[in-house]
């Protein structure tokens, strides 16, 4: 063996570039790549999910779940969350209420169907909607800087090395966690929600609860809007939240990141779920 | 469960060829050719940032060159599935240089993990290797106690009795002496050189102890920028004439 020296890189250089033909061009190139860059991100941020949300039904289909991380992340998302969860929800009902019932004073003088129509809209959209931007907040932030913080710590290479798949070992407990917990919360949030409602009804507005407790409204399609948009944001937080955190890179600054880009892409996917479940909701269901 | 070697005969066990990398269009690895033949260790040298440790995670298949291939026990590691990829790391074991201990696990189970992995052992029997290694690197009766609440230089060694506890044919070392004091980074050489004489083992080695790797290492290759200035035996290195590789072997600087 002998003492070698490699060969110089080939790297492209200021003198390959061609020369500029003008400020037109300049303009069209920085349009294109302003509107063009954000389209790639996008494109490979949400190819990303679907790839992460794929493998993670792989793993879930083979039976490789850690039950025992289940149960802790059961914890940490659910029992964790109750009460915040119950105080958002709780203070937002009394909010709605008062402030539909202070419009319906002014329009119409009636306030009997308070309690039944506030209970559909809770149903429909509040109870998941709200649960699930508060879970992003709070469950969705922690999934990415913990799996981040492991990323930038190199225990997710350790993984790797290990035959370990990080999809596996952490983002499997966490998806089936963050689904069934979520069912749960949105449950405890209708309750809280609207129990905070009508005594808001009651002190503010003289309603008696046994007027404004009234399911008249609720059909079983409200029931199934509010349950199918429980279940898609409970299993879009963590698959969103997990690919962020695994797309950390760099070191604290990169957790840091990760951590805000987590709430964006976690809120931007509750809203947009919200948006084509409600849609699908008014196709299928003729709400 | 383990992948066959496809191995040759008299091909080397690691071989990477013209091996580049960029980061944000700047290559920090540039041309990287460099083989290590099976049973031999390689001490791979070089100041802070000239790409030591972005070259072992390429070879160990955890970041993907932008140009080049790289072989282990005769696979292209690019070619290989993720299935493939998972099975052949059952015969590598890397200690890497930021300890990379699970926080959510105790010192035993950390330890524990790769034997955990590879199946096939019974808690017993586990339980008596993981307390061993403990034992060898000077470290009894820590295996309830979690991550965080180790020294850095206890981190290491258990980092170190992760590596090596399924005794795999091959290993990689990153800055293995790192932070220890001179009696127990001793210990880890002489481990380290135990491993070596048994036979079998090939590994690389990075580390800036060079008296330390002079016991260790068949051969040397030194990095600075992001190129391979240096590859060779002891003797060559011995008697390198490029000025960096000099100071670096001998320890002295321009003043």
């Amino acid at each position: 063996m002998s003492a070698v020296a490699s060969s110089e890189p080939t790297t492209p250089t200021d003198a390959d570039e061609e020369p500029s033909t003008g400020g037109a061009r300049a303009l069209v190139e920085g349009l294109l790549f302003g509107v063009g860059d954000p389209i790639v991100y996008i494109g490979q941020t949400l190819r990303g999910f679907a790839d992460v949300f794929r493998r993670t039904l792989i793993f879930i289909l083979q039976g490789k779940i850690r039950w025992g991380e289940v149960v802790q992340q059961c914890h940490e998302i659910g029992n964790r969350s109750v009460i915040f969860i119950m105080f958002t929800l709780g203070f937002l009902g009394m909010i709605l209420v008062f402030q539909a019932g202070f419009q319906a004073q002014r329009i119409t003088g009636d306030l009997r169907p308070l309690g039944g129509l506030f209970l559909q809209v809770l149903l429909r959209e509040f109870a998941p909607t709200i649960t699930a931007l508060m879970i992003a907040t709070r469950v969705g932030t922690g999934i990415a800087a913990e799996i981040g913080s492991m990323v930038v710590t190199e225990q997710v290479d350790a993984m790797r090395m290990n035959a370990a798949p990080p999809v596996q070992y952490l983002i499997v407990p966490r998806f089936i966690a963050g689904t069934a917990m979520m069912i749960a919360l949105v449950a405890i949030a209708i309750v809280v929600c609207f129990i905070a409602g009508m005594f808001t009804a009651l002190y503010g507005f003289n309603v008696n609860p046994r007027t404004f407790v009234n399911f008249s409204f609720v059909t079983y399609a409200d029931l199934m809007i509010c349950m199918s948009k429980a279940l898609a944001y409970g299993m879009a937080i963590p698959i969103v939240a997990g690919h962020t955190g695994l797309a950390t890179h760099g070191g604290s600054a990169g957790v840091g990141w990760a951590t805000t880009q987590s709430v964006v892409n976690c809120s931007l996917t509750v809203v947009v779920l919200d948006f084509l479940l409600s849609g699908l909701s008014y196709v299928f269901l003729s709400m | 469960m383990v992948l066959e070697s496809k191995l040759r005969p008299g091909e080397a066990m690691i071989r990477v060829e013209g091996v580049t990398k960029f980061y944000f269009g700047e290559p920090v690895l540039r041309d990287i050719n460099l083989e290590v033949p099976a049973g031999s260790n390689l001490g791979l040298i070089g100041p802070g940032g000239s790409g030591k440790s972005l070259l072992l995670k390429i070879v160990a298949g955890l970041v993907e060159p932008d140009r080049g291939r790289v072989f282990v026990d005769g696979h292209d590691i690019q070619a290989l599935s993720i299935t493939d990829l998972a099975a052949l790391r059952f015969k590598i074991g890397m200690l890497f240089q930021n300890y990379a201990l699970f926080d959510f696990m105790n010192v035993s189970e950390n330890i524990a993990f790769p034997l955990r992995q590879a199946g096939g052992f019974e808690e017993d029997a586990i339980q008596k290797r993981v307390k061993e290694q403990l034992e060898l690197v000077g470290l009894p009766g820590i295996g309830h106690q979690y991550a965080n609440e180790l020294s850095g230089g206890m981190k290491k060694r258990v980092s170190f009795c992760r590596a090596v506890i399924t005794e795999p044919p091959i290993l990689f070392y990153d800055d293995p002496t790192a932070g220890l004091d001179p009696v127990t980074s001793s210990k880890i050489f002489i481990h380290l050189r135990r491993m070596q004489q048994r036979g079998g083992t090939t590994a690389i080695t990075i580390t800036h102890d060079i008296e330390g790797l002079k016991d260790i290492c068949d051969a040397f290759a030194m990095m600075e920028r992001g190129r391979l200035i240096f590859h060779g035996s002891r003797d060559a290195i011995e008697d390198c004439e490029i000025k960096l590789v000099r100071q670096f072997w001998e320890g002295v600087s321009d003043d």
